[in-house]
């Protein structure tokens, strides 16, 4: 899944426009302070944000308030239904259901977001080199992009599966190498847009380096692609992450992940002890909605796709 | 640009992708432990023994050779010998495409169907409760991990409401899959949901793009009525881009189909996929990697095609 | 004609005797900072076969009054007072009504022909479309009477050309198309937006004098908007002028455009550069130019038998073909052309932005094609740029002084900041921008304040040569005075070369000694600007001169008369 599959709200609307003819007056205002106040007006980016706020405290600052044991498997304490001890019952070794979701939930978000922050760096390296390059380079590192997108990811991970289990370090890095591509391919059309804007041709034009052209006017503008991207990016990092465990990748026990918890409870969930896979299932379907709502909210702010 | 001018530049692009994939696939084969030796051998081949066939093989030469000598025995359709099954992959692969591309290509037909409509609606009723309503589902769905769908899907509408069989058709064939429809309408939900939120969110965008296009108000300059402008201007030029999009799905689409063929027992390439990932059967691995990917360009090539076929300025070249 | 509408007619015979009524019109739009009040108190009408024309700047509300008129007014827009089209009130009628109106009473001929047209929809389908949404004929009769009115509009071949698709399509036909759907059902009145703003001048006199023959033919009342005070003497019969949303004067077009009353009228007629001609005014003409300088000492810029093509193979397309000129130290050589002439890759090949394929260009006596990357840029210094765009052409995240003092950060590297400062400062002020602008964002300013800044940019290394690509087209034309005099002075104070992009012969009749007229990627005559623009040597430039509509109407009605006769003789179209 890519954020590139994600539409743009469509920049100019038919149910409002800016006055056909605007007089100059000087805006106040910087860039960066409309966009926050679109970004704040967004109601549904607001709550994306709160929820992620939320989890973050509940998976790092929760497990000092609630005490579990997530080490050690405790025989005499499996599968039990919710109680006031166990507020999610308990799993097929023992573990708290409610504490092993914070203690899972670090791994899916400390994962997600470091491996969604790598495929968006690398893609904006790659991206931006073929784009500022151009020809027979952009083609042939952009044929590198297109294979590297026919290759379903999930057959990949699973071959790699076979191959070897990665510690979280190397599942970052795996994770980071399978999905820097859709991200690569937005930033190779924002620089093809922005090497020619007519400060870019000036700077060129008077003597200017391609070094400061690209890193005084095209990275930094492309700054908020980027951002973007990259949200988009943590969400489907952290949905992957999902998969990964599900796919025979995931961290080992008694490590886990929401992931691991999910897929760990899949055939307990036949046998009707919901509370195994819906509080992991609902964690991941919550987050990832977060951060793509808060996605959608930055780039209508930014107004990403009309600075074209 | 001439069709065939066009046709023939975008074949060799497919092919140079192609290229790069069987590239990334040689790798995966020399990053397995032991190598190819052991991936053609077996898991129970000696240290000698293994060392006696690369010699034989010239898999002690300069990999760029190798990479040749592989690119060859590609080109005579041999993708290796199964251990487990100690059939050849290709003739493997050959019973199992087919079904699978039932299941995706039912997908993305039932996707595509529910989803540009919705799109079409959400936007006309733009920022209205529907409108919220049908994105904050659209959210939903992308977010919900396909195997948990299934899960869900599978504890609802089989074993809550016995509506739907839990398992998909066991059929060898494609006739004999497609005469059970009640097992294919979960398997086919499952790996429809997320292609109907992308889809339908990017038909929205599109659709509220075209509406605010000059040529919608020429139309209504003319007098032409709201609902004629929506179906005889703006949604052809709506759809062109979201079958542009189409292509790049394909590859999700895929991986969606590993997930519910697992999930539902549904006998595909897979399925076929997962149970040789079970066993290290890396032969059919990587000869799966490298027909799915080839299926992949492929149907962007397709997805190209049609989109030319629609917008007479594409052919033209100056889309 | 339904029972309604024939009552309505007859009810109102003073209806009848003004298509369009407007009666303290005001449009009010709802943005994110705020309210904006776009038009106040807008009161006009137009009789039948009369034009009126709308004219004002940027900013002025013309445009938003003609949607009004429609009820095109986007979501957020909110009308008052009346807007009457033969008595149906559009400020309150339902869409359903508005509907039936639009496309038979009243039409639309929009500004932007490159997009006003369904790209997916073959051009006869979208004309036959406008026909059946009025009139009861079957699809067949639609079609034809579809190929009948683009014949009426000019399109050559018109049975064949109705199945093409827009794109297949020139600009000017484009428009053509456009005003065939706007005349399908015979409208009374014809709303015009800029029609003919977005099209080279030759391509805008072809469309004026078919929108005057169609609307005389009919007796079709219009309103015209426009800035351009020349269409304006061409085609208008009588004039509002617009300010700040509100009208400050009306009148006949000779009263307003010969004698206007209202400052601001005076004001906005001073500022409009009048093209020079030889035929109407034999007398020495003042051109407003220097006589040509003494260009002395070797060029600062040479450009010796240049191509260029873009692409290769059958696609290929040839941009400029053997193209040979040169810029002499502190004389101005105006390239001027139509779109597609080549002119701007001619400015971007003395640029070094573009690799000619064949041909030489010599920069300050070294020939480019032979240096090396590190020398050839820093021979770079000697030039300053000014592109067309005010906005793209100053990095948003930057400040103007940060802008301003970027060549000094690439030339002069040993400079300290105060020393750029002061440098800045000292720009800024030769363009006439007071130094607290230095901390502003660029998206702060005007255009015209923009590409001042662009000039100070410019200017800061002290070029040898300025080389200006339309730097004022997207100006207002009051606007555009004051930025054109700017250069000329800092010319005279600093004495750098200047090659002078234009698309408009007069801007480069005024602005430059030199003139090189460009034409399908060739030059079709260079010469001092005096000889060359007052009597030209090729057919050409000769067409193109007298296409260029003046800003006063009983002149401007002779070289009409005399351009149409011209026609008659030779061919008609200019092609491109």
């Amino acid at each position: 899944m890519s954020a590139e599959l994600r539409p743009d709200q469509a920049p100019g609307t038919p149910a409002s426009a800016t006055p056909p003819d605007p007089r100059p007056e000087p805006e106040a205002a910087t860039g960066f302070r409309l966009a926050a106040g679109r970004f704040t007006r967004n109601r549904l980016a607001v709550a994306g944000l709160v929820v992620v706020v939320l989890f973050v405290l509940f998976c790092f600052v929760g497990p000092y308030l609630y005490h579990t044991d997530q080490v050690h498997t405790t025989l005499t304490q499996v599968n039990l239904s919710p109680s006031a001890k166990h507020l999610l019952g308990t799993d097929a070794v023992g573990h708290d259901e409610l504490g092993r979701l914070m203690y899972g939930g670090k791994v899916s978000l400390l994962v997600g977001l470091a491996a969604g922050v790598l495929a968006t760096v690398i893609g904006t390296v790659w991206g931006a080199a073929a784009g500022y390059a151009g020809g027979w380079v952009d083609a042939v590192m952009m044929r590198v992009v297109d294979a590297g997108i026919a290759i379903p990811a999930l057959f990949i991970l699973l071959v790699i599966s076979a191959i070897t289990t990665p510690g979280v370090f190397g599942l970052i890095v795996i994770l980071g190498l399978v999905s820097w591509l859709v991200p690569s391919r937005l930033i190779r059309a924002e620089t093809l847009t922005l090497k020619n804007r007519d400060y870019v041709l000036t700077l060129r034009a008077i003597g200017g380096s391609h070094t400061r052209a690209i890193t005084r006017h095209v990275l930094p503008n492309s700054i908020s692609t980027i951002v973007v991207a990259a949200t988009f990016q943590v969400a489907d990092a952290i949905l992957l992450v999902a998969y990964v465990s599900y796919l025979g990748l995931g961290v080992q026990p008694p490590a886990t992940d929401w992931g691991g918890m999910l897929s760990a409870g899949l055939t307990a969930a036949y046998s009707g002890r919901w509370w195994l896979i819906l509080p992991p299932g609902l964690a991941v379907i919550l987050v990832v909605c977060a951060f793509n709502a808060i996605g959608d909210g930055l780039r209508d702010a930014f107004d990403v796709r009309g600075r074209g | 640009m001439t069709s065939l001018l066009y046709l023939t530049r975008r074949v060799l692009q497919a092919v140079a992708v192609i290229l790069v994939v069987t590239v990334v696939v040689f790798c995966l084969l020399h990053a397995l432990p032991g190598g190819p030796a052991r991936g053609i051998l077996g898991p129970q081949a000696t240290a000698q023994q293994i060392a006696e066939f690369n010699r034989a093989q010239g898999l002690d030469r300069p990999l760029p050779v190798q990479y040749l000598y592989y690119l060859r025995t590609l080109l005579h359709g041999d993708l290796g010998t199964s251990y487990t099954l100690n059939e050849p992959v290709s003739q493997l692969i050959a019973q199992r495409l087919p079904k699978t591309l039932v299941l995706t290509v039912l997908s993305a037909v039932v996707g595509l169907v529910i989803a540009v409509p919705l799109g079409m609606w959400q936007a006309v009723r733009r920022n209205k409760p529907v409108d919220y309503a049908v994105t904050a589902l659209s959210f939903v769905a992308y977010a919900t991990p396909v195997y948990f769908l299934g899960i869900i899907l599978v504890l609802v509408f089989s074993q809550i409401l016995p509506w739907f069989p839990p398992q998909a058709p066991q059929g060898d064939t494609v006739a004999q899959v497609l005469s059970d429809p009640a097992g294919l309408v979960l398997p086919v939900t499952a790996g429809a949901a997320s292609m109907i939120a992308v889809f339908s969110r990017y038909m929205r965008a599109a659709t509220l793009e075209n509406l605010s296009e000059d040529y919608v108000r020429t139309a209504r300059a003319g007098g032409t009525r709201q609902h004629a402008i929506l179906w005889r201007h703006v949604f052809r030029n709506s759809l062109t881009p979201v079958i542009a999009m189409l292509g790049y799905y394909v590859p999700v689409l895929f991986g969606g189909a590993l997930v519910v063929e697992q999930l539902f027992n549904y006998p595909g390439m897979g399925l076929l996929f997962w149970s040789a990932a079970q066993s290290s059967d890396y032969p059919v691995l990587l000869g799966c990697v490298l027909v799915i990917s080839v299926a992949t360009v492929v149907g962007t090539l397709l997805a190209d095609i049609v989109q030319r076929i629609v917008d007479p300025r594409v052919k033209a070249g100056r889309s | 004609m339904t029972a309604a509408d024939r009552f309505a007619a007859d009810s109102s015979a003073a209806a009848e005797q003004r298509m369009l009524e407007l009666d303290d019109l005001g449009v009010t739009f709802t943005t994110e900072t705020g309210e904006v009040n776009a038009v106040r108190g807008v009161s006009l009408h137009v009789r039948p076969g009369e034009t009126l024309a709308l004219v004002g700047e940027s900013g002025s509300g013309k445009s938003t009054v003609a949607f009004a008129a429609m009820g095109l007014l986007p979501g957020n827009a909110r009308a008052t007072g009346r807007a009457s089209i033969r008595g149906t009130d559009v400020v309150s009628a339902p869409e359903s009504e508005l509907a039936g109106l639009r496309g038979r009473t009243v039409s639309m001929v929009f500004q932007e022909p490159a997009t006003a047209l369904d790209p997916l929809t073959r051009i006869g389908a979208q004309i036959a479309e406008v026909i059946r949404n009025h009139r009861d004929l079957s699809a067949k009769e639609a079609a034809a009477e579809a190929v009948e009115l683009l014949r009426r509009v000019g399109i050559p071949e018109p049975e064949q050309r109705a199945t093409a698709f827009p794109f297949q399509l020139s600009g000017g036909q484009r428009q053509r198309v456009v005003i065939a759907m706007a005349i399908a059902n015979s409208p009374s009145l014809l709303i015009a937006d800029e029609p003919t703003t977005a099209l080279d001048v030759s391509v805008q006199a072809e469309i004026l004098d078919l929108l005057r023959g169609l609307t005389a033919e009919a007796g079709t009342g219009v309103l015209l908007v426009t800035h351009n005070m020349g269409v304006v003497a061409d085609f208008a019969d009588r004039v509002a002028v617009m300010l700040h949303g509100e009208i400050v004067e009306t009148g006949s077009v000779e009263e307003v455009l010969l004698h206007p009353t209202h400052d601001y009228t005076k004001r906005l007629l001073a500022a409009v550069p009048r093209l020079a001609v030889a035929e109407t005014d034999p007398a020495p003409v003042h051109t407003g130019a220097p006589a040509e300088a003494p260009a002395i000492g070797e060029p600062v810029v040479e450009l010796r038998d240049i191509s260029v093509r873009f692409g290769r193979g059958r696609n290929g397309v040839r941009a400029l073909d053997g193209v040979s000129l040169s810029v002499r130290p502190g004389e101005t050589v105006g390239l001027v052309g139509e779109s597609g002439s080549g002119k701007s890759t001619a400015a971007r090949v003395a640029l070094g932005l573009i690799r000619p394929t064949s041909g030489s260009v010599s920069l300050f006596g070294s020939d480019l094609g032979r240096m090396r990357s590190r020398a050839r840029r820093s021979l770079r210094s000697g030039i300053g740029v000014v592109l067309q765009d005010p906005v793209a052409s100053l990095d948003a995240r930057m400040s103007v002084a940060e802008c301003i003092a970027e060549p000094l950060r690439v030339h002069r590297r040993a400079m300290s900041a105060q020393e750029r400062r002061a440098r800045v400062a000292d720009v800024l002020e030769r363009v006439r921008l007071p130094r607290t602008l230095a901390n502003r964002a660029p998206r702060e300013l005007s255009g015209g304040q923009r590409q001042r800044v662009s000039l100070a940019r410019a200017l800061v290394l002290e070029p040898r040569l300025l080389v200006a690509d339309e730097p004022t087209s997207a100006l207002d034309v009051s606007v555009q005075q004051s930025v054109l005099e700017v250069i000329s002075e800092l010319q005279a104070e600093l004495g750098f070369a200047c090659l002078f992009v234009s698309h408009d012969l007069a801007v480069v009749q005024q602005f430059a000694q030199r003139v090189v007229v460009m034409r399908a990627g060739r030059i079709e005559e260079q010469g001092p600007t005096a000889s060359t623009l007052l009597y030209p040597e090729t057919e050409y430039t000769r067409r193109l001169l007298a296409a260029v509509p003046m800003p006063d109407p009983v002149l401007q009605r002779q070289r009409r008369e005399h351009r149409l006769a011209g026609q008659t003789m030779g061919g008609s179209e200019v092609p491109a």
